[in-house]
């Protein structure tokens, strides 16, 4: 049977983002709702960029945490909030380029570490992409949504996989089958 | 030979992909698989969600404990400050200051609330309530001689209340309009004294619990930039918006002092530096008098304990500015002025 279409939302009319942000600077306890709206896309945009899942979570925990701190200063003068969330992450990124570079040689500035604005104009349509494909595994039925992050994120076998989840192989194998089938089915043709 | 399952040829391809990520699909993978494959990268790249939980849980975390601190802090923030003065009032000092009320009331709806004679019929203290602010005024003297200041108004209707003040005798500047950088619906006028009035309903803006203040003193600054680490330094305040130039000049900030806010930017153009009568309450008079004169302010009259119940004191900051500092000591008889 052919799994449903999923309707692709819009992105956030920019308005609509301006509402969140400034509810949240009202009250932070709305932080959530553009946590929420960003959390995919800006790891995406680090672990693009750092290569490393370690990396990326605690650069992700460093912006939020910034951006909370923070989200008094930001103000909507032409810039997005995910533009300055992007900011922040090159800072980010390009300081923690620095550290390790410092560990490596005992020299922050060694040739080769991308600077903040190299950092910030990489392209970013795997980002959208990525984010997109993240809110479609959080929507897969509960036993297959396992098994995709077990088997990718996790990098289980698929033995791993049957005895975690008191399953055959054969039944996760069938999981993840039918999981990449929903997932591809709606991402659509458009992100062939 | 068994052909494999579709399942087991996933899976299969999946492995190798794992193992080796740069190697392609087997040239003879059944093209349905192939397409599944193609999935493969970016899925090994997605966050994992338990950490996405835990950053959420760190974060409200962090959001509560801010909050309860705020709570604390806001509770003792009361204390300090009489209630109907809750935001940074503009003093205006005037040639004719019951012209001046009679203008307040007709442009702005203010509700003349405290008025002080002296014995020539002139006026040593008045205070207009202005939407959820208050405005303080007297006539002028010679120690305190007229200032033209600016006044950043937040009203519901700005149109309606633009309309109001040409009625009362303000001159035009420019009819509220969306096209201004802000992104509110703003326009300005000039009094019959020379002070300018920024006119404007917020559009971009949902407002708190508390609603905005209605009234904002707006400080245009020569080398504003410098002004906020002195009032940052002076008063304990924060910076809650700060935009600037490529050069650096400030286009436009807000600065939040003990709860209340001003806004200030970079005198540039026809808009000269201009030289305002601030009355704000602070925690402590005693310790903002000290902290500003070490900052570079003059001290022009040291804390004393005011007959109506505050502890009070002035100080001209290194722009020119006069500052009234009040601390609220407590309950008191019904007696205004503060100079």
């Amino acid at each position: 049977m052919a799994a449903r279409r999923l309707a692709r939302k819009p992105p956030p009319q920019a308005t609509d983002e301006r509402l969140l942000v400034e509810a949240a600077r009202a009250d932070l306890s709305k932080f959530d709702a553009l946590y929420e709206l960003h959390f995919a896309r800006l790891y995406l945009f680090i672990v693009g960029r750092v290569h490393n899942r370690a990396t990326a979570e605690d650069l992700t925990s460093e912006v939020f945490h910034r951006a909370l701190a923070n989200l008094s200063t930001y103000e909507w003068r032409g810039t997005s909030f995910a533009a300055w969330l992007y900011r922040i992450a090159s800072n980010a990124i390009a300081d923690q380029y620095k550290r390790a570079n410092r560990e490596r040689s005992g020299n922050a500035d060694t040739l080769g570490s991308p600077t903040r604005a190299n950092i910030y104009s990489k392209k970013t349509e795997s980002v959208d992409r990525g984010a997109f494909l993240f809110r479609l595994v959080e929507k897969l039925p509960e036993i297959q949504r396992q098994v995709v992050c077990e088997r990718f994120i996790e990098e289980r076998s698929i033995k791993e996989i049957a005895q975690r989840l008191s399953k055959t192989e054969g039944a996760v194998k069938q999981l993840q089958f039918r999981a990449l089938q929903t997932l591809r089915e709606q991402m659509g043709e458009r992100h062939d | 030979m068994t052909k494999r399952p579709p399942a087991e040829q996933l899976d299969l391809a999946i492995s190798t992909l794992l193992a080796h990520p740069q190697r392609l699909p087997a040239p003879r993978t059944n093209p349905n698989v192939a397409k599944l494959l193609t999935l493969v990268g970016p899925l090994r790249e997605l966050p994992h969600p338990e950490f996405k939980v835990r950053l959420k849980t760190d974060l409200r975390r962090r959001i509560s404990m801010n909050q309860a601190a705020s709570s604390a802090r806001t509770a003792k923030l009361v204390k300090f400050r009489r209630e109907n003065f809750p935001n940074i009032a503009p003093y205006f000092l005037v040639n004719n200051a019951p012209k001046f009320i009679n203008f307040l009331v007709g442009a702005f709806s203010g509700a003349e609330r405290v008025r002080v004679p002296r014995a020539d019929g002139s006026i040593m203290h008045a205070e207009v309530a202005i939407g959820n602010s208050v405005i303080e005024l007297g006539d002028a003297n010679e120690q305190y001689p007229q200032r033209t200041m600016t006044t950043h108004l937040y009203v519901t209707d700005a149109d309606a209340t633009y309309a109001n003040a040409l009625a009362a005798g303000a001159t035009p500047v420019y009819a509220p309009t969306d096209e201004h950088p802000s992104g509110d619906h703003w326009g300005e006028t000039k009094d019959p004294c020379g002070n300018t009035w920024y006119i404007a309903t917020r559009r971009s803006r949902v407002a708190g619990p508390e609603g905005f203040l209605t009234v904002q003193p707006y400080l245009h600054l020569r080398d504003a930039h410098t002004m906020i680490p002195f009032i940052e330094a002076a008063f304990g305040a924060h910076t809650t918006g700060l935009h600037k130039s490529p050069d650096g000049k400030v286009l436009h900030a807000t600065i939040e002092i003990a709860g209340a806010t001003i806004e200030i930017d970079e005198a540039r153009g026809e808009v000269q530096p201009t030289q305002s009568y601030l009355h704000i309450y602070v925690p402590d008079t005693d310790v903002v008098y000290a902290q500003a004169v070490a900052s570079g302010a003059k001290g022009d009259k040291p804390p004393y304990t005011a007959p109506y119940g505050d502890r009070a004191a002035t100080i001209t900051d290194p722009f020119g500015n006069t500052w009234f500092l009040a601390t609220y000591l407590g309950p008191e008889p019904n007696s205004p002025p503060l100079r």
